[in-house]
């Protein structure tokens, strides 16, 4: 291989790697909260933008440093989880097919907070871009990373660890995936069934933030971003089945190797097309998904 | 009761006929009156898919847009008169609308909701990435109004045609509603699977409503384009039936009269608030999230709702006033 393939080849992956794990961490937020709640967060989108032009007006207006702006906005974002969830999603937790009643809610929401940023932040400015937490560049061979990145990388991958972790050996994990497979039966042997939503809905609102903070300090980004962020999310959900972590995951990254090869050769539009595809596939053909949760 | 209504009915029509005449004195009046009357057949046609076969169709603006687009190329390009051109671009779109929607029949409530959502998504994409027929995002200017025996119909003959189908479609709508297939839309929503089991063929009812709906979006999306004489992507995008389907919840799915209560009060809105366009997305946010959660039945089934109380109240006191004598 050429030095000039070698730097494809890495660029590729190391943007692959990037977008899979943010793409995997969002949409593990949004199955969560669907699987566990039954509410399909259509302003997943805009929960993501939000963090991170909250993130940026830390940084660029208060002048916080990167690595405070993300505790600040994490901190902000778990207050507005538990208000949202205390004003809005608890009076639906008794109503039947409430994902319908969710999606329209959180539509409605979408319109909100897109009305706030095209009032605000479009005015300010049409490219945000946060300051790195760390300097410098490692060398791999010739492809140079830049280190910032590399946290980047390394922070989403470790979330998903302890997510994965968190889920499957804590107690309030299993409580959450006892109310995923059964919540009657979960309710009878003593779970309260409305904390685990409040606390589901509060980690994977939680989750999104962190992902609209990372993709904040990888790369810079505008408006735009929402939009593709809850079309792949949904995607990612729906591909990799409803509520299923490990589907996520693996169809996220997929998802960021995709939008990674695809980049090189076409715009990113296309890769959005394509996964409109595909879920419009699954949806028709094999509606839980690829996964079982 | 029933003849009531009717009465109700005829007189909203010629009241209905009239206003563009007493408004034709003052421009922006008139075309605010213009503008609600084609968001009212499209919440009619809204309302017929969400209020009685129970099915929320977010890809109704994209129906619409194929018509719109359609009806401007094949009188531009084509050269047809656009009283040829307004029927094939919306049996055009009705047939898009229920090759569309066919595969997604199979589903229902959020999953439904969901592919329609998606089909809204990649018609906008396709309106923005193939410039050929639509001119990308900058979108197509200066569409000439509809003909007319030689002439040009616009102004107040244009509003009136368009007052005139939408009240036609309201009254075909009412008498869908109340003619057997009306019934067994009501009854697949009340209950598919019962439907189904009572010999109502659930799938052939649903697509008759695609088509149907997507006549109504057809019709709305033709005169949108010409009336305006602009259309662009965003004209059709998922904002536009989430608007659409807000004008019918708030005023009260299931009924003739709710989607028009809900489309006077809220379609006149955005032309008021002219430079704040911002502010509008955030209103009918809070909007769609307060008819979700407080008035489930939109403003008439809240009334309806009252009076039913009231009056079951009076029937009470009267039967025991009768007992005390």
């Amino acid at each position: 291989m050429t030095d000039a393939q070698i730097l494809i080849l890495m660029s590729t992956l190391s943007t692959g790697l990037i977008l899979g794990a943010i793409f995997a961490l969002v949409a593990a937020g949004v199955t969560i909260v669907y699987g566990c709640v039954w509410l399909p967060n259509a302003s997943n989108g805009q929960f993501f933008l939000l963090a991170s032009l909250a993130a940026w007006t830390f940084t660029a207006s208060f002048g916080w440093t990167s690595l405070a702006a993300a505790a600040g906005v994490l901190i902000l974002g778990t207050a507005l989880s538990y208000l949202l969830e205390w004003i809005l999603i608890r009076r639906l937790y008794d109503t039947p097919n409430r994902n319908v009643a969710y999606f329209v809610v959180t539509l409605g929401l979408t319109q909100i907070m897109t009305g706030i940023f095209s009032l605000t932040y479009a005015k300010w400015s049409d490219q945000f871009t946060l300051p790195p937490v760390i300097e410098g560049i490692t060398m791999f061979g010739p492809f140079p990373m830049p280190n910032n990145r590399l946290l980047v990388m390394g922070v989403s991958l470790l979330v998903l660890v302890l997510l994965f972790v968190l889920l499957r050996y804590h107690p309030y994990g299993r409580a959450l995936r006892a109310v995923f497979q059964n919540r009657e039966a979960a309710a009878l042997r003593g779970v309260n069934v409305r904390a685990i939503y409040r606390l589901s809905f509060v980690l994977g609102s939680v989750i999104i933030f962190l992902g609209g903070i990372l993709f904040a300090l990888a790369y810079s980004y505008d408006l735009t971003v929402a939009w593709t962020m809850s079309i792949t999310a949904f995607a990612i959900m729906i591909i990799g089945g409803p509520g299923s972590v490990i589907g996520a995951v693996v169809v996220g990254m997929t998802f960021g190797f995709t939008q990674a090869i695809v980049s090189i050769f076409a715009s990113p539009t296309a890769a959005t097309f394509s996964y409109l595809g595909a879920m419009l596939l699954i949806l028709l053909f094999r509606p839980s998904g690829l996964f079982k949760r | 009761m029933k003849l009531a209504s009717d009465r109700a009915l005829w007189i909203f029509a010629a009241a209905a006929l009239a206003l563009p005449i007493i408004a034709d004195g003052n421009k922006f009046l008139a075309f605010v009156l213009g503008m609600t009357y084609i968001s009212l057949l499209w919440a009619t046609g809204m309302n017929l898919m969400y209020g009685f076969v129970g099915l929320m169709p977010l890809m109704f603006a994209g129906v619409a847009g194929i018509a719109g687009y359609a009806v401007v190329h094949l009188t531009r390009e084509f050269g047809w008169s656009f009283w040829l051109a307004m029927p094939v671009a919306t049996v055009m779109a009705a047939l898009a609308g229920v090759a569309l929607g066919l595969p997604s029949l199979r589903l229902k409530g959020f999953y439904f909701t969901l592919c329609s959502l998606v089909i809204q998504t990649v018609l906008t994409l396709a309106f923005i990435f193939f410039p050929t027929y639509t001119n990308g995002d900058t979108g197509i200017n200066q569409i000439a109004p509809p003909d007319w025996f030689g002439g040009q119909l616009k102004g107040l003959g244009l509003e009136l045609m368009i007052a005139l189908f939408t009240v036609v479609g309201i009254l075909l709508c009412a008498w869908i509603v109340r003619s057997p297939l009306g019934q067994r839309f009501v009854a697949i929503r009340e209950d598919d699977i019962l439907a189904e089991a009572i010999g109502i063929r659930v799938v052939r009812c649903k697509i008759i409503a695609f088509f149907i709906v997507s006549l109504y979006a057809g019709v709305g999306g033709c005169f949108y384009s010409v009336y305006i004489g602009f259309v662009s992507p965003r004209a059709f995008d998922v904002l536009v039936s989430m608007n659409i389907w807000l004008f019918v919840a708030f005023g009260g799915r299931g009924t003739i009269a709710g989607p028009i209560i809900g489309t006077a009060i809220l379609a006149p809105i955005p032309f008021l608030l002219q430079e704040l366009q911002a502010f509008k997305d955030i209103l009918s946010g809070v909007l769609i999230i307060v008819v979700t959660l407080l008035m489930p039945g939109g403003i008439y089934g809240a009334w309806l709702a009252r009076r039913r109380r009231t009056q079951k109240a009076m029937t009470d006191s009267a039967r025991v006033q009768e007992s005390r004598v």
